[in-house]
């Protein structure tokens, strides 16, 4: 067949089954624009964040970076003393809560005269910073704002903006806006002596921007300076929190890039299903380009060049979907979709092409896959049987198609032993790849295997319907393929989620265990209690015990994400709420005893029993790892220590969470009331019951998982349009059969109650099947995919009303949507299709 | 007894296909109408099966009028007392040939023991002893044919109509279903009307009418 030839009966066939291709391409666009927006809502978040990195970064070209309580300023005049060093520029960064309002402002500390000499933007256009003001550049009430801050507050220059430091409210005048820095991001910029003294950080950096000198040698120069550096603190290239943010919250954006492409998979399976059913139609057709000499390899062109239009052209539309949707969703919610890695607001808009081609290719490539895939059929066709008969099924080989399912399942097999690829769990993909495919193979064999063994002798019309099914099971496997894949994966989640949030309920039992949580302002924030505040608040008669909890983060060599460092006191409840193991208080020996979590563990290799020596307070500190515990609340590894240990290791006695436990006799609402009034200058305490924290804890799990509830609920959707159209298809084509069953005497009711009983056997084999793959894929989820990438060990728990309510949910549209399909197919009169005796 | 009175259709911007037209046919009598195509031989079979409305007239069977009014009613008219015999045959391809005779049994809601006992007496009536288990597409056509008509009298109808039930046929195999028709009509005490074009077919029947200009006239065999 020449291509003008078979452009002319792919052009042909395309416009004949107009509506059944609409829906394929909406479809397959569908599925190309969630995975796209996803995508490019990430890129961007990444890009903004790479911009607000590099804008603050200037001309520096690296960075002298510690944990983030910060390292001694002493470390800046012995860095800036190098002869390597052209200019070099210290920064003290804290995350201000914001008083009398929620969020925080992120407010760096500079010393202008050297900041300026890296990014001229700190003083750039800001008449605030013009002369007559130059006063205000060291004044230590003074706030200079970038746009985008400037913007969310609503301040201007002259404005008051009152922010915590410590647990005190503390008033900053807005001295202007650095026009300059509008990629900065959001956050303002203080003298660093101002940060300093104002925010309780005296003597502390939590950056140095160097510029080097030109022909100096980065990696040479770190070494050169390695034995300046405290313990924690490191050299590393300019904006790293850019390269960092892309590093850590990889799996997170794998594993959402991953779950929208399961809705393209689900797409390509009706691309696949819109070819078998119209193949199977044309079967005559195929016989009759056959017999006037089409080789088989002619026809496989033929269908190639089918799907690649419907490809083609879904993936077009996808793709402008996509970023259209992702813009969007840009300029409405931010670039955080629910887990909070990402700041919620962003101005940049950063599609990545090479991306978004891949995935264009990939809904290219399905739509290719499921032509070959059809071809294999097509090409079966007995040429003189084909052309005498009407059967609407195409040759399908049970017997073949169960060995496929054997293999492909086998095959994923060893790929759940495979370790992770760059912490991406990419052998745990390709299992549930195959096993998904496994699943969608194995439709026809089951179908023909557990149907037959059903006969209703004496209910004729789910006699008739059961035959019906049975009878085609290449329609069946091509129709019910689309949602099987589709509810394996919503079955799949359900279970990962009702687990993880099963699993994360039974940890907030264990470890929130005191009566109430005591903050000195929003979460997140470098607010503090003072070792003065505490015992005043444990000397009050509402107080029968109060513990102290203080977080660092500190960076460690070869690992993107910073390790948690939580100082609290432990003991064996502690330990039996964190289900530690082993469970037991260790011997009180030479070195602190410590607690890693399983994504310490994991990512840094540690052992229980082993000795790990930590920068802590710019010291090297050799501990003992006593036990793993499991933490839900922190995803790149944390180590629990002591809080006694801690203090004597650092002398930081500062506190960012109180645990209170309420007195005998008392309650929790009098202890909130004695607090404050044992605090009377701190403007935005923030307490939570247990009750409390547990709710908001499991809310923003759920919030986390939003996101992912909606790309299954559009992957099931894609699903029953397929099985939908497939219905519909096969209705129309069985007009005739219809027409025969209403002279027989079938009322028009039967026969659309037939076509519902069929919508049920189907909807039943689906979601069975589809339940069944998704149990053994939602344990690569929890074992494989949730370990690999997140680090978490989740007990897995069986969701069975939801899983009930999903198969329920699937079997009704089934029969619905068969029976809606089919109403169409009976409106005409019977005598019309009998008519049709040609 | 079929009898149908003062029968009317025309459809939509066309000449009147059936004007006026009065038809009888007895029990064990069997009727061929013949004529052109277009002439409103179907037209006329569809209305007397309940598939298709008249404008005026009726028809009736052992003296009751068929409602036109309520569809599922015909329906169930039909289950009960009509059997049907079709050109392309129209066996249902998923069911076995024993099924497929055996279905008007099972919508009458008869046990699966009568109806495996039934369908088999009646496909050995049509010559089709031990094809219970095949399927509809192993069979030639005019095997199909004979299951077909095996189907239309399994349930002993008062009433067969048969639409150009050789039309799909050799010489040899339109002989032998004819055959085969007569006894089976015959042996069930039915009344039958079959409208075909072919002279053979026609000669066949116990009457042979003539639809032209909407009404019937007589012809001779």
């Amino acid at each position: 067949m020449n291509a003008r030839t078979l452009l002319l009966v792919a052009r042909g066939t395309l416009a004949a089954n107009g509506l059944r291709v609409a829906l394929t391409l909406a479809c397959i666009a569908l599925g190309v624009a969630l995975a796209g927006a996803v995508h490019t809502v990430h890129t961007s978040a990444l890009a903004e964040v790479d911009r607000a990195a590099h804008a603050l970064a200037g001309k520096a070209d690296a960075e002298v970076r510690g944990p983030r309580n910060g390292f001694d300023d002493a470390l800046f005049a012995a860095i800036a003393r190098r002869p390597e060093v052209a200019v070099a520029s210290p920064v003290i960064e804290v995350d201000a809560p914001l008083a009398g309002r929620d969020g925080a402002l992120r407010i760096v500390g500079i010393d202008a005269l050297r900041a300026v000499r890296l990014q001229p933007g700190f003083v750039l256009n800001s008449t605030a910073t013009a002369a007559p003001q130059a006063s205000s550049l060291v004044d230590a009430d003074a706030l200079w704002l970038t746009p985008r801050a400037a913007a969310r507050l609503g301040a201007k220059a002259g404005d008051d903006i009152r922010v915590i430091a410590g647990t005190a409210a503390l008033k900053l005048h807005v001295a202007g806006v650095l026009d300059a820095l509008e990629s900065a991001g959001d956050l303002g910029v203080m003298d660093i002596a101002a940060v300093q003294w104002r925010f309780f950080r005296v003597g502390s950096l939590t950056r140095i921007d160097l510029r080097l000198r030109p022909g100096v040698d980065l990696a040479r120069f770190r070494a050169a300076v390695a034995s300046l550096l405290p313990a924690g603190v490191t050299v590393s290239e300019s904006a790293s929190l850019s390269g960092r943010a892309a590093a850590v919250t990889r799996a997170y954006r794998v594993n959402l890039d991953a779950l929208s492409l399961v809705a393209l998979a689900t797409g390509a399976f009706l691309v696949f299903s819109t070819l078998a059913l119209q193949a199977a139609r044309r079967r005559q057709e195929f016989a009759l380009l056959r017999a006037l000499g089409v080789t088989r390899r002619g026809l496989a062109a033929l269908l190639v060049c089918e799907a690649l239009a419907l490809g083609v052209v879904g993936a077009a539309i996808g793709t402008a979907l996509g970023l259209a949707g992702s813009r969007e969703l840009l300029a409405r919610i931010g670039t955080d979709l629910g887990a909070g890695f990402f700041g919620s607001s962003s101005a940049v808009f950063a599609p990545d092409p090479l991306a978004l081609a891949a995935i264009a290719a990939l809904g290219i490539g399905m739509s290719l896959a499921g032509a070959l895939w059809v071809w294999r059929s097509v090409a079966r066709i007995e040429v003189a049987e084909a052309l005498r008969d009407r059967s609407l099924d195409l040759p399908l080989s049970t017997r073949a198609a169960a060995w496929t399912t054997v293999a492909l399942a086998a095959a994923g097999v060893p790929l759940l032993f495979a370790p992770p690829v760059a912490g991406l769990p990419l052998g745990g993909y390709g299992a549930i790849a195959l096993w998904f495919a496994a699943s969608a193979t194995c439709v026809a064999p089951l179908c023909r295997a557990v149907l037959g063994r059903i006969a209703p002798r004496d209910a004729p019309i789910a006699a008739l319907a059961l035959a019906q099914v049975r009878h085609l099971p290449g329609h069946l496997a091509a129709s019910v393929a689309g949602i099987v894949v589709s509810a394996s994966l919503c079955a799949a989640m359900a279970i990962l989620v009702f687990s993880f949030r099963v699993s994360v309920e039974a940890w907030l039992d264990g470890v929130v265990r005191a009566d109430l949580y005591v903050q000195p302002a929003a979460p997140g924030s470098d607010a503090f209690f003072s070792i003065e505040e505490q015992r005043r608040i444990a000397a009050l008669a509402e107080v029968a015990k109060l513990e102290a909890l203080r977080f660092d983060r500190i960076p460690l060599e070869g690992v993107a994400a910073p390790l948690t460092l939580v100082a609290r006191p432990i003991d064996a409840g502690v330990l039996a709420g964190f289900q530690a193991e082993p469970r037991a208080m260790p011997e009180r020996g030479a070195e602190i005893a410590v607690w890693m979590s399983e994504a310490a563990r994991d990512l840094h290799g540690w052992r229980v029993g082993q000795r790990v020596e930590i920068p802590i307070a710019g010291k090297t500190e050799a501990l003992r790892v006593a036990g793993v515990v499991r933490d839900f609340a922190r995803t790149w590894g944390a180590l629990l220590i002591p809080v006694d240990d801690y203090r004597r290791l650092t002398g930081d006695t500062r506190a960012n969470n109180l645990a209170v436990f309420v007195a005998p006799g008392s309650d929790v609402t009098h202890a909130q009331a004695a607090i404050r009034r044992a605090l009377p200058q701190a403007a935005a305490l923030e307490f939570e019951d247990a009750a409390k924290l547990r709710h908001d804890s499991l809310d923003i799990f759920d919030r986390t998982f939003a996101v992912t509830y909606a790309l299954e609920a559009i992957a099931v959707l894609i699903g029953l349009a397929g099985i939908t159209s497939s219905f519909a298809a096969l209705a129309w084509s069985r007009r005739r059969e219809f027409g025969v069953l209403r002279f027989l005497g079938l009322t028009r009711g039967e026969v659309l109650r037939l076509l519902a009983m069929e919508g049920v056997a189907t909807g039943t084999l689906g979601a069975a099947i589809g339940l069944a793959s998704g149990a053994l894929v939602s344990v690569v989820l929890v074992e494989v995919v949730n370990r690999q990438s997140f680090h978490w060990s989740l007990d897995v728990h069986w969701p069975v009303g939801s899983l009930a309510t999903l198969a329920a949910a699937i079997v009704v549209a089934c029969s619905a949507g068969a029976r809606l399909s089919g109403a169409f197919a009976v409106r005409d009169e019977a005598v019309l299709a009998v008519k049709d005796d040609a | 007894m079929l009898e149908v009175r003062g029968l009317a259709k025309a459809f939509a911007g066309g000449p009147p296909l059936l004007d006026g037209l009065d038809l009888e046919v007895r029990r064990g009598e069997w009727v061929a109408i013949a004529g052109e195509s277009g002439s409103g031989k179907s037209t006329l079979l569809n209305i007397v099966a309940g598939l298709d409305r008249p404008d005026r007239g009726e028809v009736r069977l052992d003296g009751r009028a068929l409602d036109y009014s309520d569809d599922d009613a015909l329906a169930l008219w039909r289950r009960r007392h009509a059997g049907f015999v079709f050109q392309a045959f129209h066996l249902l391809p998923y069911l076995s040939v024993r099924d497929n005779v055996a279905l008007p049994l099972a919508l009458l809601g008869v046990s699966a023991r009568e109806r495996a006992a039934r369908a088999g007496e009646a496909l050995a009536g049509v010559g089709l002893g031990g094809f219970e288990g095949r399927r509809p597409a192993s069979l030639s056509g005019g095997e199909m044919q004979r299951a077909a008509i095996a189907r239309a009298l399994v349930h002993k109808p008062a009433l067969v109509l048969a639409d150009e039930p050789t039309g799909n046929l050799d010489e040899a195999n339109a002989a032998a279903v004819l055959d085969c028709l007569r006894e089976a009509v015959k042996g069930a005490g039915a009344a039958a009307l079959m409208v075909t074009h072919s002279r053979i077919a026609a000669c066949a029947a116990d009457r042979v009418l003539r639809l032209a200009s909407g009404r019937l006239v007589a012809q001779a065999p």
